[in-house]
């Protein structure tokens, strides 16, 4: 049946088909557009200006993958104790000294500042993260590493660990904090204390910290057990195994 | 004159409707495990966007002072100038300035020199809490049993899937189609993204 409109003569269904045809081609140039913007979106101030930047080491300020986010995300785990009060460090192993700390003897060790960037493996990087902490050469120098020790586990609650070799470990960056942006720790980020290795993607920083335990050969922790990578370098994109 | 067919007259055996069966109660059964981990995943798909176990808190507050010395009194003075009730799980003295009162769910840090609080905690989700605890599934050897059956029964209303539709519309026609549709998304993935591991 044909109809007509202004003196020609109209296929109804040819123009049903038309106009479908038109609804496929504006919801497609929709989605590209919308994809486009969103890209340009994510693709922000912070992130550009820290990707023009440059480290020490040569490396570029961002690892690869990575966009800039303002503040820590609370990334979830199973929370331990955040009382300062019940708060223990175990630090044993391959050391002469073992001992234990609580949580006002390790205020009293020697205190390091330190702005650090980090890296968490589902793509977002903080950088400069104020962290108030001692550092773990403090710790290791005070236990006396033995020289068989070559790689560190840290241990927190619920039977997490995350594991890095010594030479990292005793980086003057690595270290166990207690305090973020001038605050106490909070729970979110693993109250009162946690360890910090920067330069690492951050699943190896574990929350609610209970021990570090120096070892002679290397033992994979929580998420390398788990299909994650055994070293986990950001610039290399080491997030799986 | 109707003729009957006699009680020992077995009627062919037909697969298809058996698969449809089981296929049906199998759906009933994981229907609950399905909604739980399915939440979860969208929940800690996007983990890097939000927190899907807690609402955080995170707050400053001015107090007035003087402060107690012993710990006890101040930590009532800090309760009592916030109106809290709930009594602490620990109170405790890291340092001269600064006293740690442990709320169950926040904790109160005061900084006498300041002469301010900084409050921290947080609030459980209660369902995804729960879902993504199942579903993360840390350390519940337990549990590992019945995720793995789930998986097992996942895996049969797939293939059983595929052959409950006879004729054009099931695997001969269509729904092979389909099928390799939705298998082309992660082989295709895969390839475009530039190879897995």
């Amino acid at each position: 049946m044909k109809d007509e409109i202004f003196g020609y003569s109209v296929n109804p269904e040819l123009e049903k088909l038309r106009a479908r045809r038109r609804f496929i081609a504006q919801a497609a140039t929709g989605t590209v557009i919308t994809a486009l913007g969103a890209a340009y979106f994510l693709s922000d101030d912070l992130t550009r200006e820290a990707k023009a930047q440059t480290r020490k080491d040569g490396r570029p300020r961002l690892p690869p993958g990575q966009r800039v986010l303002e503040r820590l995300k609370p990334m979830g785990g199973q929370p331990g104790d955040p009382s300062p009060g019940n708060f223990k460090l175990r630090v044993h192993g391959e050391v002469e000294q073992p001992f234990e700390v609580g949580f006002a003897e390790l205020l009293k060790l020697p205190q390091a500042k330190l702005a650090l960037d980090v890296h968490c493996v589902t793509g977002w990087t903080v950088l400069g993260a104020k962290f108030e902490g001692v550092l773990l050469k403090t710790l290791a120098e005070k236990a006396k590493l033995k020289p068989k020790a070559r790689f560190v586990i840290f241990e927190a609650a619920h039977g997490y660990t995350a594991n890095i070799s010594l030479k990292d470990a005793l980086k003057p960056e690595v270290m166990v904090a207690h305090r973020l942006d001038g605050e106490p720790l909070s729970r979110a980020h693993g109250a009162p204390v946690r360890n910090i290795v920067p330069d690492f993607y951050f699943w190896k920083s574990a929350k609610w910290l209970t021990g570090i335990r120096f070892v002679e050969h290397d033992e994979p922790g929580y998420w390398e057990t788990r299909g994650y990578n055994n070293h986990a370098d950001p610039w290399r994109e080491e997030r799986y195994s | 004159m109707v003729e009957l067919h006699s009680p020992q007259q077995k009627r062919p055996f037909k697969l298809r409707p058996w698969i449809r069966a089981i296929h049906r109660d199998a759906g009933y059964i994981v229907v609950g495990l399905t909604i739980v981990y399915a939440l979860s995943g969208l929940a800690v798909n996007h983990i890097a966007d939000w927190d899907p176990n807690f609402h955080q808190v995170e707050q400053t507050h001015k107090i007035a002072g003087p402060f107690p010395e012993n710990d006890q009194a101040a930590a009532a003075h800090v309760l009592k100038a916030f109106g809290i009730t709930e009594k602490p799980t620990d109170i405790y003295r890291a340092s001269p300035d600064r006293l740690d009162i442990t709320l169950e769910h926040r904790t109160l840090h005061l900084d006498a020199k300041a002469a301010q609080v900084f409050e921290e905690g947080q609030k459980p989700r209660f369902f995804l809490r729960l879902a993504n605890w199942l579903h993360l599934n840390r350390g519940k050897k337990a549990w590992s049993y019945v995720a793995d059956t789930y998986a097992v029964i996942l895996l049969y209303l797939a293939i059983s899937g595929l052959f409950m539709i006879p004729g054009k519309k099931g695997l001969l026609g269509r729904g092979l189609v389909i099928a390799l549709f939705g298998a082309s998304v992660p082989i295709g993935y895969v390839i475009l993204s530039g190879g897995g591991p």
